[in-house]
């Protein structure tokens, strides 16, 4: 029996992405991801001053506010080949770095751990044995049987009240949730745990951006930031080192919470090691940038095809030659007007069909490198680095893959990373990276700062005639790349070719499926009417629509409908 | 004192999504507000949203809605109201976030004790567009609404002498859309 399931929308969030799949005999056999509203926002920059591009970009998502303002001022500063002073690329780096935790941590508890967790499981856990199960994986310290009994005291209260309040949505109770209850418990404690520390890391962006979420601190050229150790309302020594302490707070919930409940849940899950495979090629930028000229990264970037990690290519640069070129966005099976084009030639004219399996079905186009789809995100992060021996990577990776390989009594090895419960492991990785990260960018700050070196912009020169820059940056789920076309001081063209748009792009003019759609395939689905199999995948990718496309859903619906073809 | 954030929620690129927003940079330059008063746009946070209400012992959110009115036409929601909303249904472009994030807190014990979401129905909400001619005329209204709503809670509110600019920047976007806006 071949029946329809269409799940519309699947990020908990604000996301209007639909997916439609074909299950034949309990697997994914055809699989489509569409964005069901008309992206084309970069069109209100053109004409504009590329000086407050910024400004409007960090507009373009609500959830990722810093990432877009941060590419967009690094794609002015490439079209004019203007360096930054190094204050401001460690400024710049704290912001991303703990925008980056506070994401990732949103992601794993709040978006995606209620995805395995299930939390009807919880009133039968012993808090006494979670916590001496947890005691045994890590140090940290509120791991104690008063906190987990308090935990569970919350969910059984709810569930004695017949209330379900925020997990009334669950599919509670689904053949495919298998975790010992004491697992689930220990996830959700740290689940309620980890909004105090979404919130110090907030708070270290706000404190160097001026506000959150939308920092004011960019500028073309460097950050506003005025630096003066002995006078208020500047960074004084003072504030660097409330953030010091703030970030000494955040790092033990990503070390010690986080990245080894992703261990213990991903080893008790190991059959997801063999699921949710996707485009197979992975694209990555390098990162934080350790000096003016941007030269030196703290993170890789790189390419990988067809899962070759031992042919994985290295990129020197922010904006490789390779990255500028290579890139190119289908329109073919999406509803714009044109084929395939180079950003910098981009174009988004809408031409609306309706949803035609064979023709064109979504709002999101199809960006290509190379003429191949590839995954972003953490995954293609952690691959790409791994591959090229980064070792921070390795580091975090292997303690990653022994744990797994420990709790799951079986090998898990870096190759099955390239799976659905890979994807949830790369971005605990890359939390515990960041959060090593995180001291190494301030101390750097700090002690360029006590070296007596305060600036913190270098003022920009727009020259007569066209220029073209790119500014790329590894957001929280991936590669985000900004592209402008400057003419005579004012945009002539913008596009943002953003993560989401990588992983959700549809078929091209090959029939090259896009990354979700090739990680649907062969998914199990136990109920086709609560299709929580085809959400851990799509969720392991941390969907963003609000970016590729924006809020606007007319009216409420449920979330997955099926069919009997 | 007790603390209090006023908060717009919505895209301002997106025509009368930004209200809110629109109407916190208004009442920013119009009033002076004590210290525990906090003004925010909070731009479209989804889930960051717990992040921002957790804290404040009162809360008043300005966001578009779409409840069926007119354009331009306000409803105000209580916290109770707003619990009570089925999961999935919204009440506005980003109230499942709303809804979750108030259940969350709740579930936390640190759900704000007064919650007042006061919704403007909006009706284009187009790419690149400016808020619509009955929205904009409306703004004086929501101001009158966030004053009544501290008085209240005993909170003090004054025109200021001389009103500054507004920090909308973004206003000068096109009044009408830079293109239609599509959706199935």
């Amino acid at each position: 029996m071949t029946s329809r399931i269409t799940i519309d929308p699947i990020s908990r969030i604000e996301g209007h992405l639909r997916i439609d799949a074909e299950v034949d005999g309990g697997r994914v056999s055809k699989a489509w991801a569409s964005c069901t509203m008309w992206r084309g926002i970069e069109n209100i920059l053109i004409g504009r001053d590329p000086r407050e591009a910024w400004l409007f970009a960090q507009r373009f998502c609500g959830v990722c506010t810093t990432v877009h303002a941060l590419a967009s001022v690094r794609a002015v500063e490439d079209a004019l080949k203007l360096p930054i002073p190094p204050n401001a690329q460690y400024i710049r780096n704290l912001i991303l770095i703990h925008h980056a935790l506070h994401d990732h941590i949103v992601h794993f508890y709040h978006l995606s751990a209620l995805d395995w967790i299930d939390v009807m499981e919880i009133p039968k856990a012993n808090p006494s044995m979670t916590a001496s199960l947890a005691q045994s994986l890590s140090s940290w310290t509120r791991n104690s049987p008063q906190e987990f009994k308090s935990a569970q005291d919350k969910v059984k209260a709810l569930a004695a009240g017949g209330q379900l309040g925020i997990f009334a949505n669950g599919y509670w109770g689904h053949p495919a949730m298998h975790l010992p209850p004491e697992i689930s418990l220990l996830g959700f404690t740290h689940y309620l745990q980890a909004l105090e520390f979404q919130r110090k890391s907030n708070q270290i962006v706000g404190i160097l951006g001026g506000k959150t979420p939308h920092i004011q601190n960019l500028t073309v050229g460097g950050v506003a930031n005025a630096i003066d150790l002995d006078s208020l309302g500047t960074l004084t020594m003072d504030r660097l080192e409330m953030i010091r302490s703030l970030i000494d707070e955040v790092i033990p919930f990503v070390h010690e919470a986080y990245f080894p409940d992703v261990c213990a849940i991903a080893g008790m899950y190991p059959e997801w090691f063999d699921i949710g495979t996707g485009a197979k090629n992975y694209l990555a930028v390098p990162d934080l940038p350790t000096d003016a000229s941007a030269s030196q990264f703290d993170l890789p970037g790189g390419v990988i095809l067809s899962g070759n990690l031992a042919a994985a290519t290295k990129f020197e640069t922010a904006a490789d030659p390779d990255f500028r070129r290579a890139i190119t966005e289908d329109s073919t099976r999406a509803w714009y007007k044109g084929g395939s084009l180079h950003p910098w030639k981009g174009q988004t004219v809408p031409e609306y069909t309706d949803f035609q399996e064979k023709g064109k079905y979504t709002w999101v186009k199809a960006p290509r490198y190379a003429g191949r789809p590839m995954e972003v995100g953490p995954l293609a992060n952690i691959l790409v680095g791994y591959a090229q021996g980064h070792q921070l990577t390795r580091k975090w990776t292997d303690l990653a893959l022994g744990r797994i390989s420990s709790v799951a009594k079986r090998n898990v090895t870096v190759d099955q990373l390239q799976s659905t419960m890979g994807r949830y492991v790369a971005r605990a990785i890359r939390s515990a990276m960041l959060a090593d990260l995180a001291v190494k960018h301030c101390e750097l700050l700090t002690n360029n700062i006590l070296s007596g070196d305060v600036a913190t912009h270098n003022p920009p020169q727009f020259p007569k005639g066209e220029i073209e820059g790119v500014g790329t940056h590894e957001a929280p789920r991936g590669t985000l790349s900004h592209w402008v076309v400057v003419k005579d001081g004012k945009l002539a063209n913008y596009q943002a070719v953003v993560p989401t748009t990588w992983n959700a792009s549809p078929r091209d003019s090959q029939g090259n499926v896009g990354p979700y759609e090739a990680s649907l395939m062969r998914n199990p689905v136990a109920d086709p009417e609560r299709p929580l199999e085809l959400l851990r995948t799509v969720h392991s990718f941390d969907p963003c629509m609000a970016c590729a496309c924006h809020t606007f859903d007319p009216n409420g619906q449920k979330i997955a409908s099926v069919k009997v073809l | 004192m007790s603390k209090v954030l006023i908060a717009g929620i919505g895209n301002v690129l997106l025509g009368d999504d930004g209200v809110g927003p629109f109407a916190i940079k208004m009442l920013e330059s119009q009033f002076d507000f004590p210290e525990s008063v906090e003004l925010a746009d909070l731009g479209t946070p989804g889930l960051d949203l717990p992040v921002h209400l957790s804290g404040a012992d009162a809360v008043i959110l300005l966001d578009s809605a779409k409840f069926g009115g007119q354009a331009g036409d306000i409803r105000l929601f209580r916290k109770q109201e707003v619990l009570k909303i089925p999961p999935r249904a919204r009440i506005d472009p980003h109230s499942p976030a709303l809804r979750e994030s108030l259940s969350f807190l709740e579930l936390m014990g640190a759900i704000p004790g007064e919650l007042l979401m006061i919704g403007i129905q909006g009706s284009q909400f187009d790419a690149g567009a400016t808020l619509s001619t009955p929205v904009r005329h409306c703004i004086p209204h929501i101001i009158d609404a966030v004053r009544r709503e501290l008085h209240r809670l005993n909170v003090w509110c004054a025109p200021k002498e001389s009103v500054t600019p507004p920090g909308t920047w973004w206003d000068s976007l096109r009044p009408k859309a830079a293109s239609k806006a599509l959706w199935r």
